[in-house]
């Protein structure tokens, strides 16, 4: 059982858990692609709909988060040896450990080392030589950045929810959660910074005494009653009034349409008839802002009628306005702005995003630190009649194998008549 | 002219018989025995196996084979700060293990040289059988120069596999149907325009009417052709590189037991030539992929492609195209129109499938940009993702197939909607020059 747990929590912490566990979905993708185009979405749906793949996608999160812990503690051991600590298993926390016969440790040693640049540390029994930053805020830095990635790729798999709602000026705030509002107004307008063109903001009241005011941007998009209120297409919504002379009654609707960019056509049909109305904004002239009709008021639309595969006749019709051609009457007594807006439920977002972020700081300390100053290490311990003397590097390496060479040079001359036990390498 | 033609291929398997008997070099003549007879099955297949499905299994192995090399290379690179020698080299020696791999090496690059010959050479005696006494000649001399070459030179499992991979891949690389470069490129593509678009839909990110110009142009690059070119390289020379960067990152042996100065130098600097000269057998295979990658970059297939014929339509706003007028659409060939209405135009093709049904297609399929298609020997090949679609599945729907045009097949030709026609380009364009707009 003992044996079983080592096993488990060893393949857990394993580096290779990580490439295999990606390898295992690659396999998956290529095997999905012989048969659908749709590959990645088919992955996803698999894994959504399958626990197994939740649970093999969710060992990549564990494992990062594990090897953080070990990594840590194995830091924080380091640094309790460096500074004279006890510390039991010295050679798995360094590159190279070797023991060699000699009672003391040489004055002149921490001297040469101190020559060499090591900053040197004298405890009892010990002598620790640091030179150099260590790395480890980056690779902490890494991990958690990796364990926050693929938590958030396996919570917006296993459980984004999204739903679409048309948010209209004047109307209720479609949001499935949160407290009941109105929509006050949606302005677009053009943005000064240097990613998004454009603003589009919504300002939302709410309906209930005491609530407070909401206003939804772009990005970073914000949260109403749970959900992220995620702005995508932008269009008119159109109270429309139709009336023909062999329509036995007026038609009339509420008609969300999608016109953007001016230009696009949006299409009403009208029920149990052969007719058809196309609704469009005027294209601007050219090199002109194609949604620039949005932000201004009143807008001016064209319309064209027809009848089944003919056009009867097109014309311009202004909102609040009326067109009337042989015998035919087309009013919109009014034309809203509207947004289509996703109510996305999925705080994996949260998640890619913080991972973002650390993975820019790992990479921030990382190139400075690996390449201007790398941390090197050595520790002598003495345990009469040996001395375990301990070394590690995280960059240029060779010249720290040549400083800690001599230094054992140091050590094996200064042993004089001391008996010799066989000098090797210790397992390391 | 026939020995010129398999030069390339013949070539890359002398190349895999000198590493395998180089790599077995314990078990030689077994090695040297399993080579030519897998050379000779191969051969054999031409005959045994009909021709799509020979070139299927072809490629189908490569393809494995090549995913192979990518786990390896990622073990190799996991395992690359250990301080041992590589791993594998007694389990490689066994002969169990030399016989099947130099089996399956003289397998592929047989069925590879098979399809170069095409199906024009399956009837034949002669051709496959002097084939045939030519790869098993090539081992008798890879035996005899193995010999010469310098004891140094050595080969890690992991370099054994991917000089292999990279000589298959070379060989495959002449032959458009079972080349897995550009195949690759199109998938690249298509992944990475699908990752894109569901991590910016996943991080919510605006869409493009909301983001400026400048740095939707950025976003952009991910759409292109481009990406996929670079993408498919990338993950066409990774899996070697990585191997080359193991070797590099392995350490040297520890000398801190040696109280010698100069005896530790010495340690050192023989570990150091060895290692450089483990690099040379994955820089070889380096070499040969790049290779690869060029020539199946730059075919030397001519592709039937006629200028598209303009046409016009009827007052009643019909195109007609005659069965045998000025082109004869039951030749088996490709036979491109071009239709203009006022500033609208569609390009179409009509073409007369194996099974003997006349079928028009638009020159363009629904997901890559329209460049058009041209005719090889029994497919069509989309000019701009390269893919290769058989001729059976001309007038099918989906992936790159060129979109299906309704028509009329009357006895003295074919009759086509001209608003339908003009609608089904337009719409087909609209959504395939999307994304190069910069649109999600």
């Amino acid at each position: 059982m003992k044996r079983l747990s080592s096993f488990i929590r060893n393949a857990l912490c394993s580096r290779f858990l990580p490439p295999v566990v990606i390898g295992i979905f690659f396999l998956l993708y290529i095997g999905i692609a012989f048969f659908t185009d749709e590959t990645l979405i088919t992955l996803m749906a698999f894994t959504r709909a399958s626990k197994a793949l939740a649970a093999l996608l969710a060992l990549i999160p564990l494992n990062s988060a594990l090897r953080l812990a070990l990594e840590v503690a194995r830091h924080l051991r380091r640094r309790r040896a460096l500074r004279g600590g006890e510390v039991k298993e010295l050679p798995p926390l360094f590159d190279e450990s070797v023991e060699l016969a000699s009672a003391s440790l040489p004055e002149e040693l921490a001297g040469r080392l101190a020559a060499a640049g090591y900053t040197v540390r004298r405890s009892q029994g010990s002598l620790a030589a640091v030179r150099g930053v260590g790395i480890f805020p980056a690779r902490l830095c890494y991990l958690a950045a990796s364990c926050a990635l693929f938590a958030g790729i396996l919570l917006t798999t296993t459980s984004r929810s999204a739903q679409r709602g048309m948010v209209v000026e004047g109307e209720p705030f479609p949001a499935p959660n949160g407290a009941p509002a109105l929509v006050e107004s949606i302005r677009l307008a053009p943005a000064t910074g240097s990613l998004l063109a454009r603003t589009l903001t919504i300002e939302v009241a709410p309906l209930q005494p005491g609530a407070r005011r909401s206003s939804f941007g772009l990005y970073p998009p914000s949260l109403y009653g749970g959900d992220f209120v995620y702005p995508r297409y932008m269009g008119i919504s159109l109270q429309l009034r139709f009336t023909a002379p062999d329509l036995p009654q007026p038609f009339e609707n509420q008609a969300s349409l999608n016109l953007y960019p001016a230009g696009k056509e949006g299409s009403v049909a009208v029920p149990g008839s052969t007719y058809r109305l196309d609704f469009s904004f005027d294209p601007p002239p050219e090199g002109g802002d194609r949604y620039a009709s949005y932000m201004a008021e009143p807008k001016t639309l064209q319309v064209k009628l027809i009848k089944g595969q003919d056009l009867l006749f097109s014309g311009s019709l202004p909102s609040g306005g009326v067109l009337l051609r042989d015998g035919y009457r087309i009013e919109v007594p009014a034309a809203k702005r509207l947004v289509v807006t996703d109510f996305i439920r999925d705080y994996g977002v949260l998640c890619v995003w913080a991972a973002g972020m650390l993975y820019l700081a790992a990479a921030a300390l990382y190139l400075p630190l690996r390449s201007l100053s790398p941390r090197r290490e050595m520790l002598f311990v003495v345990a009469a009649p040996l001395v375990a003397a301990h070394s590690r590097a995280e960059g240029k390496r060779s010249a720290h194998a040549g400083v800690f060479h001599d230094a054992l040079d140091m050590l094996d001359a200064a042993k004089g008549g001391e008996p010799e036990p066989p000098a090797g390498p210790t397992t390391n | 002219m026939l020995a010129l033609k398999l030069l390339p291929q013949l070539l890359a398997w002398t190349a895999t018989a000198l590493l395998l008997l180089r790599a077995f070099s314990g078990r030689r003549l077994a090695t040297a025995y399993a080579a030519g007879a897998g050379f000779l099955g191969g051969t054999a297949a031409l005959a045994v196996v009909p021709g799509a499905l020979l070139y299927d299994m072809v490629r189908g192995f490569l393809g494995a084979a090549f995913l192979l090399l990518w786990g390896v290379s990622v073990v190799v690179l996991y395992q690359s700060n250990r301080r041992e020698g590589a791993s594998g080299v007694r389990f490689l020696n066994r002969a169990p293990l030399c016989g099947a791999v130099a089996l399956v090496c003289g397998l592929i690059a047989g069925a590879t040289c098979a399809c170069r010959l095409g199906s024009g050479a399956a009837g034949q005696l002669l051709t496959p059988l002097l084939l045939a006494v030519a790869g098993c000649a090539l081992v008798a001399a890879a035996l005899y120069a193995e010999r010469l070459l310098s004891p140094r030179i050595t080969v890690t499992p992991a370099g054994l596999l991917a000089a292999l991979v990279a000589l298959a891949l070379f060989a495959s690389s002449f032959l458009i149907r079972v080349d897995l470069f550009a195949p690759l490129s199109m998938k690249v593509m298509k992944g990475t325009h699908d990752f894109v678009h569901q991590f910016m839909e996943s991080v919510l990110i605006p869409d493009h009417i909301f983001v400026r110009q400048v740095v939707w142009g950025y976003i952009g690059i991910f759409f292109s052709k481009d990406v996929g070119f670079w993408g498919g390289m990338v993950i066409w020379f990774t899996p070697v590189c990585l191997l080359l960067l193991a070797i590099r990152l392995q350490r040297l042996p520890k000398v801190s037991h040696i109280r010698q100065g100069a005896q530790r130098r010495q340690v050192i600097a023989r570990a150091i030539k060895e290692r450089n000269l483990r690099l040379a057998v994955p820089g070889f295979a380096l070499a040969v992929l790049i290779a690869a990658a060029y020539q199946s970059q730059h075919p030397t297939v001519e592709y039937w492609d006629p200028k598209p014929l303009q046409l016009t339509a009827n007052a009643a706003g019909e195109i007609f195209i005659p069965r045998k007028g000025e082109v004869n659409l039951e030749d088996g060939k490709l036979h491109k129109y071009l239709f203009k209405q006022g500033e609208r135009e569609a390009r179409f093709f009509v073409l007369m499938a194996p099974n003997g049904k006349l079928t028009v297609d638009l020159d363009a399929c629904a997901i890559c940009k329209p460049d058009g298609y041209g005719q090889t020997e029994g497919t069509l090949i989309c000019y701009y993702c390269k893919t290769l679609i058989p001729l059976e599945t001309i007038g099918m729907t989906g992936g790159c197939n060129p979109v299906p045009v309704q028509f009329a097949d009357t006895p003295d030709g074919v009759r086509l909607n001209a608003a339908s026609l003009l609608n089904s380009w337009g719409q087909t364009i609209q959504s395939t020059t999307r994304p190069k707009e910069g649109g999600k």
